[in-house]
């Protein structure tokens, strides 16, 4: 049975729904975790860091910070979204960007996109968190 | 992790992404297992009918 269904949760309150939330953004389905939504938790984890680990897998570019062109803050704040896979990036992706080719500018896209889901993710953390109805 | 993912190709990038994308989306807006499952195989095939379509729509310009 689904954890959502047995009505288990923590009682929330905004402290929580806060520490959930930055748990989240740090690793994704670890707020999720700390609320004990178990399957969420998993999905939101596999997913965010396939999406990730995938993007960076193509050889997609992460943006800096020190960015001064308005897309690439967008990049920048989309990538930094995923968390500690953004944080690791140049660890995982040994090999550098490539964008010269398509293959990386879609593992551009892809990176960007797991750190948009992440902040989702980690949005919904917030609101359980904080007390909100479960879904 | 670049066995896994290091020889994708654009298509199956694709499918990944609409895969996971829409798992995650039905996990976000849905409760239970039923609902989830139905909206994951929906917005899934609505990403790959949106791509295919856009695909073609596009094809006259790349000749």
């Amino acid at each position: 049975m689904d954890e959502t269904m047995k009505r288990e949760a923590v009682k929330g309150n905004l402290m929580m729904g806060i520490v959930a939330a930055l748990a989240g953004w740090v690793v994704p389905g670890l707020g999720h975790l700390l609320l004990r939504r178990w399957s969420k938790a998993a999905v939101y984890f596999l997913c965010v860091g396939g999406l990730a680990c995938a993007g960076l897998a193509m050889r997609g570019g992460v943006f800096g910070a020190g960015a001064e062109d308005l897309f690439d803050r967008l990049g920048f704040f989309a990538d930094l979204g995923a968390g500690v896979f953004y944080f690791l990036a140049h660890q995982i992706q040994a090999a550098g960007p490539d964008i010269a080719h398509a293959t990386g500018d879609y593992g551009t896209r892809l990176f960007a996109a797991a750190g948009m889901l992440n902040l989702l993710t980690a949005l919904e953390a917030y609101d359980i968190g904080r007390g909100g109805e479960p879904r | 992790m670049n066995v896994l993912f290091g020889n994708l190709t654009h298509f199956g990038a694709l499918l990944f992404f609409a895969l996971v994308v829409s798992l995650t989306f039905a996990f976000l807006s849905k409760r239970g297992i039923a609902d989830r499952v139905k909206y994951t195989l929906w917005a899934f095939l609505a990403f790959l009918l949106v791509a295919i379509g856009i695909g073609w729509l596009m094809f006259p310009f790349s000749q």
